[in-house]
């Protein structure tokens, strides 16, 4: 209450000061600090390790992005339902979240180019032994609430008129439905679904198709009119992969292999 | 049952999930209290047609979901208003007016409770209004008021785990990160309900006896 | 200060969905609450049969309800009877959850208002030759439902205001979650909440007045 109060003064007394014209990435670099948003039950993107500190790609990510702006990364956890109300209430600055790139969400927040791109794969529960994705149908199926693939998910159910759609709060209660037999698919990135599979935290579950969707592509997000650090973040994606860092962080949190390409054939971004 | 992969960190992270619980529970019954005790006596007061604003605006706290309050003082002060709030300050912010809101409606049944003859009789005897209010209504008031009081900071205790839509990190958001973590969802709930059960039972006994004891004489 | 740009009308768009959400709230909560008295008066007679395992079930059941969070109930509904094979869909895990804690407080305001029953008044009624059952139906329990009027409103309320905890176990048809499902869409988030709250409210006071008259009706001498 007392903050509140102290706070509410001190902002009538800015206000009163006049309209302050620094944008957001004049005032991260002032205070020193970038607060990022990171969904930390996402392996490999976002997880704890065991003294409970945050690790994964995003993580490593707000690092690269603090360093580069010269200021110290906070690790701010949200949920993926969260994560932009947490942007949008000042929370936080930025969300690093693997947050898709959709219109939707472009009409509120503004994003970067991607950082990454997923595919999404089905997960089944062994008991329901689905085989392809289009065995969904008529099924109880979930995902995590706000989600890319629990949008695309939650149509498909709504098209096809039968089955249940579940959005769960976060990843780790839909796999743990899932696990328990509570849900008989879900869809969730390939990354994410072969971390939990191989982890063996989730008896019985198991890889059955990839979902037919296109290239799930992951950007940064931050207010919609920060314009000079939606720049910034462009050019920071741009030298991530051009000084070899995005290969690398691939390599450490998702294995061996190729980074999916971020550039798309025969457009401009 | 005991077979698990928690650590000593894991506990930390528990006990100090559990110290956020009690700390944004006792800066916001602090506070509440404080709040309701004023909004109690002025209702009182004032009498129900001029306190009528007031007790329209307290009863909102309790006619709309906690969760919902909560999402809407962190928007309207974060997003609408622009101020720079931690998820903490919201959290005690709309805690307190909550409690607040509960306890005036407490503090004014307790005076209620007080005969009226007796207040008039200590007046009679040349009590001012402060000293009939400390010596003659606190002492009765308290009587009746006080095992509500109990229920109503151990419901704040137990409605803080809410706190979690704001980020701040309480018991069962701890509990959520050790359970995304360690995957033993059942053990892991059983210990976060176990500490609301150790802290909220035997407070809530000790307020039933005291309502025993205090009615019966 | 206010150069936040307020969409009321896009949220207002979305109206009939969060009153059809409204109503998916106010079943659950006359649903649970119907469970909710059933159950506690179940629990009231375990506690006065003298019985030692069945008065040990209540007050096991009475503690647990009042002790621990509504939210943490629910979450176990779901994910703890799921640990065990027993799957409840979201409505289902909302409705017991709420139910559970409804029993639990009013078998405590049950047990409250028996107190201000004589026990001469059982005794009458089985030296009028009605059996231990008959004298608490037809004598007992009426009094008992009527001097709990009150505290069975107030959890009827409570009832309400806790269906907005079913997002924890995917519920999305009550209007808790449909609004926050259209949150997650625009993330108009101030504008649809405070619609949320508006119609929170009138639920809210709609019952309480109800109840009003109702017990303007029934408890007429």
């Amino acid at each position: 209450m007392k903050t509140g109060i102290l706070a509410f003064g001190l902002s009538a007394a800015t206000v009163m000061a006049g309209p302050a014209l620094a944008d957001k990435l004049d005032d991260i670099i002032a205070s020193g600090k970038l607060r990022c948003a990171v969904v930390l039950d996402f392996p490999p993107m976002g997880s704890r390790d065991a003294d409970n500190n945050p690790v994964g790609f995003d993580v490593d990510y707000c690092n690269d992005l603090a360093a580069a702006l010269g200021v110290t990364a906070e690790i701010v956890e949200t949920t993926f339902p969260e994560r932009i109300p947490a942007l949008m209430s000042g929370n936080v600055d930025v969300a690093v979240a693997s947050t898709s790139d959709t219109l939707e969400r472009a009409k509120t927040v503004g994003f970067s180019i991607p950082y990454y791109a997923f595919e999404n794969a089905v997960v089944t529960s062994e008991k329901a032994g689905l085989t392809g994705w289009e065995d969904m149908k008529g099924k109880t199926v979930g995902a995590t609430a706000g989600t890319y693939e629990a949008i695309w998910l939650e149509g498909k159910v709504k098209e096809w008129g039968e089955g249940e759609f579940r959005p769960y709060q976060n990843q780790a209660d839909v796999f743990l439905a899932l696990s328990q037999g509570q849900l008989d698919a879900t869809v969730s990135t390939m990354e994410v679904a072969e971390a939990n599979v191989k982890s063996g935290n989730f008896p019985g579950i198991s890889i059955a198709d990839k979902a037919p969707m296109v290239p799930d592509y992951v950007a940064l997000i931050t207010l919609r009119e920060e314009y000079g650090l939606i720049n910034y973040m462009d050019l920071f994606i741009n030298q991530q992969v051009r000084t070899g860092r995005y290969a690398e962080l691939y390599k450490k949190w998702v294995g061996d292999g190729e980074p999916a390409n971020l550039s798309i054939p025969g457009v401009y971004r | 049952m005991f077979d698990t992969a928690l650590t000593v960190n894991d506990l930390i992270l528990l006990a100090k999930g559990a110290g956020m619980t009690l700390l944004v529970t006792a800066i916001s019954v602090f506070f509440g209290t404080i709040l309701g005790i004023v909004f109690g006596v002025v209702r009182y007061q004032i009498g129900p047609w001029w306190a009528a604003p007031m007790t329209f605006v307290l009863d909102i706290f309790r006619s709309i979901p906690l969760l919902i309050q909560l999402v809407l003082a962190n928007a309207f002060l974060t997003a609408v208003l622009k101020l720079k709030m931690s998820g903490f300050a919201v959290a005690c912010g709309v805690l307190s007016l909550y409690t607040a809101a509960y306890c005036a409606e407490i503090v004014r049944g307790g005076i209620e409770s007080v005969p009226l003859t007796l207040r008039r009789a200590a007046r009679s005897l040349g009590m001012s209004w402060g000293q009939d209010m400390r010596n003659i209504v606190l002492p009765l008031a308290t009587r009746v008021a006080l095992p509500s009081w109990i229920g109503l900071a151990l419901g704040v205790m137990k409605d803080s785990a809410l706190v979690y839509i704001v980020q701040v990190v309480e018991l069962l958001k701890s509990t959520q990160i050790l359970i995304t973590r360690l995957q033993e969802p059942l053990f892991l709930l059983m210990i976060c309900g176990m500490f609301y059960f150790v802290i909220s039972f035997p407070i809530a006994r000790f307020g039933g006896y005291l309502e025993k004891r205090w009615s019966n004489d | 200060m206010f150069n936040y740009n307020f969409r009321w009308n896009q949220a207002f768009n979305s109206l009939p969905q969060m009153l059809e959400g409204a109503l998916v709230t106010i079943e659950i909560a006359v649903l649970s609450m119907m469970i909710g008295i059933t159950v506690a008066i179940t629990l009231t007679v375990f506690r006065l049969s003298g019985n030692r395992f069945l008065s040990a079930i209540a007050t096991t059941w009475v503690e647990i309800a009042r002790n621990t969070p509504a939210l943490f109930q629910i979450y176990m509904v779901h994910f703890g009877l799921g640990g065990f094979g027993i799957h409840l869909s979201p409505y289902m895990s909302l409705l017991i959850g709420i139910a559970f804690n409804n029993a639990g407080y009013l078998a405590e305001n049950f047990r409250g208002a028996l107190k201000a029953i004589p026990d001469t008044q059982t005794r009458a009624a089985r030296s009028l030759g009605m059996s231990s059952g008959q004298a608490f139906t037809n004598v007992v329990m009426p009094q008992m439902l009527r001097i709990a009027f009150l505290p069975m409103t107030n959890q009827m309320v409570w009832a309400i205001l806790m269906t907005s905890l079913g997002a924890v176990v995917a519920m999305n048809t009550d209007l808790y979650g449909v609004t926050s499902e259209l949150n997650a869409r625009s993330f108009r988030t101030f504008e649809l909440f405070a619609i949320a709250a508006v119609i929170f409210y009138l639920l809210t006071k709609a019952i309480t007045l109800s109840a009003r008259l109702l017990a303007a009706r029934l408890f007429r001498y």
